[in-house]
């Protein structure tokens, strides 16, 4: 029988000795947390089938438009102008973004709250400020992502249909790269605020997305009866209270054009108001979220 | 490491109107301190000042030599907190959540999975790791609850009621749990209303009745005062009888008695009774000294 060799180790408990990223780190983990759970990474098959459907939704016009520019030869009246459908896509995609937004940005407040993980986070090294600096920047993250990525598709398309060639196709196309990232900015400002804050007060999801559309369409209709309708005395600059319309009017600006039957352009007042009204209500509603988590965590 | 692990002068706070904590003046050393008292006592109030998550209304407190209302980031990155109540997202795995517990307190990516893995292991859920913490038991849940406070290896741990909800062998594997932190350089706070779990598990004791404290001390040294509670499988006459040959003063009758020695050891008493008579023990409990009585006694004296 041979001598049996061999020994059983207790590896115990092992210390954590590296360095800690403190504040840096834990506002890094939210705000990657945050977009992982929009997505539903991590999460259970049915998690995932909302985002992403609406993702692939908004991807879809700009497949169909690049398909339809390399389908039919160039000259064709019933071809697409890749190069004119930034705008326009905005435009489409808008309400799909709102959609979007009304689902996320509940999903990013309330189960912490309902599943009681503010307690955990507040043992952590994490203001109240930090945590949803994190979450606003992972809303904000995935909205603008939402909206850019279908114009990035549509920007590769325009480069791969130029007459030029694809490189040269790159350069042409390059400035429209700014403007994307601006309109995209200015939706983003226009409608996560607003979806953060009712997200910060209410208990349910469900109730959160339905009272964000509500909030949204009823202020445009709102917004449009007094400017359009009303003969109420400076009733036009209650036109910088509408943030869908505020938005539009902003893209079709940034884009170079122009609707002279947009609500902005009916009330006159310059979309650069209505983007700077946009940040200031943006900034207050942020405030009235960081208020009611004051003593949260 | 600081010489206490947390401190108060003349702490207060209230809710409002109401009163929460009185005038609270403590220093409680390293190792495992329990935090006792009746529901609504404060003990939770104060694990929150102590966090930073409520500002005291008057006085001031210091975790680990670190003023609770300044450094407060600074005493969240080395300290680590199991609330009573849920604390975990139900639709995410126990694995996914760790990391994510570690990433908040600071742990970069590869330490935080790898932590994560180690304390899953530590609190008995590796098999469970990729479950969703959804579908866990209580038990499960607790322990969870325990991993993601020691996942960043934290210098102090506040446990908040640890034993909640468990059954009788949960609770058991929950205590050994607790146990073993000390052994591992951590120091812990247990909050409880269930004083045996306390006397198990601590060294020092920090009593609080309405907001006021009742008590603090060491927990080991009140534990006899002359006075034992036998209980034998049988009745002995012998026994008693043997006892009192002793100089022990026996009350009681049948089965259950109280023995009382002064100017010896107890203890060794009973022992050599049982030992002559043949008899044998079911129970023996130090008496006098237990928490609960320390806890009415200190509260009578109100």
């Amino acid at each position: 029988m041979t001598e049996q060799s061999g020994a059983v180790y207790d590896l115990g408990y092992e210390p954590f000795d590296g360095e800690r990223s403190g504040r840096k780190g834990a506002r890094k983990a939210v705000y990657i947390d945050g977009i992982r759970r929009v997505l539903g990474l991590g999460r259970k098959a049915r998690r995932k089938i909302m985002p992403w459907t609406l993702i692939v939704i908004a991807i879809i016009p700009s497949i169909v438009a690049i398909g339809i520019s390399f389908i039919l030869p160039a000259g064709s009246p019933d071809t697409i102008n890749l190069a004119d459908q930034n705008s326009e896509f905005f435009l489409l995609s808008g309400t799909m973004t709102m959609l979007f937004t009304a689902l996320a940005a509940p999903e990013l407040l309330i189960p912490d709250r309902r599943d009681g993980v503010l307690s955990m986070l507040s043992s952590r090294p994490l203001t109240p400020g930090d945590y949803l600096g994190a979450r606003f920047a992972s809303l904000a993250t995935i909205v603008a992502g939402f909206m850019i990525v279908p114009q990035l598709v549509l920007f590769i398309g325009q480069a791969a249909t130029d007459e030029e060639g694809l490189f040269q196709g790159f350069i042409n196309a390059a400035d429209t790269l700014p403007r994307i990232i601006a309109v995209a900015a200015v939706y983003t400002i226009a409608y996560v605020p607003l979806g953060f804050v009712i997200a910060s007060l209410s208990n349910r999801k469900a109730i959160a997305t339905a009272s964000y559309l509500a909030v949204m369409i009823a202020l445009t209709a709102f917004t449009e009866a007094i400017v359009r309708e009303s003969s109420i005395p400076a009733g036009r600059w209650f036109a910088l209270l509408a943030p869908i319309n505020t938005a539009d009017a902003a893209n079709v600006w940034i884009f170079g054009g122009s609707n002279p039957d947009a609500l902005l352009a009916v009330a006159d007042i310059s979309p650069i108001y209505g983007i700077i009204a946009l940040v200031v209500f943006g900034s207050l509603l942020s405030m009235f979220s960081l208020h009611r988590y004051r003593g949260l965590m | 490491m600081a010489q206490t692990s947390f401190t108060t002068t003349g702490l207060g706070y209230a809710y409002g109107k109401i009163a929460a904590l009185h005038s609270l003046d403590l220093q409680v050393p390293n190792g495992r301190t329990g935090l006792v008292g009746a529901n609504g006592a404060g003990k939770s109030t104060l694990i929150k000042i102590l966090l930073g998550i409520l500002t005291p209304t008057v006085g001031s407190a210091t975790v680990l030599g670190l003023d609770s209302r300044k450094d407060m980031i600074d005493i969240r990155s080395i300290v680590g907190y199991m609330p009573e109540g849920p604390c975990l997202p139900l639709d995410q795995t126990a694995a996914d959540f760790l990391i994510y517990a570690a990433g908040t307190a600071g742990l970069p990516k590869r330490a935080a999975r790898q932590r994560a893995s180690d304390v899953l292991t530590l609190v008995g859920l590796n098999e469970e790791r990729f479950r969703y913490l959804g579908d866990f038991s209580t038990g499960m849940k607790q322990r969870a609850k325990l991993a993601q406070a020691i996942v960043h290896d934290p210098e102090l741990v506040f446990l908040d009621e640890p034993t909640s909800g468990l059954d009788p062998s949960g609770r058991e594997e929950m205590l050994d749990l607790i146990q073993r932190l000390g052994g591992f350089g951590i120091d812990v706070v247990v909050s409880s209303h269930v004083l045996r779990d306390i006397e198990r598990t601590c060294d020092w004791v920090v009593m609080l009745d309405e907001g006021t404290l009742l008590h603090a001390g060491p927990i080991g040294g009140q534990q006899t005062d002359g006075t034992v509670l036998l209980e034998l499988t049988h009745d002995s006459d012998q026994v008693v009888s043997a006892l009192r040959t002793a100089g022990a003063t026996v009350t009681g009758r049948e089965r259950v008695l109280e023995v009382s020695l002064a100017g010896g050891d107890v203890y060794d008493t009973v022992r050599d009774a049982v030992a002559m008579s043949g008899a044998s023990i079911r129970r023996l409990d130090g008496s006098g000294g237990s928490l609960e009585e320390m806890f009415l006694h200190h509260g009578s004296q109100r």
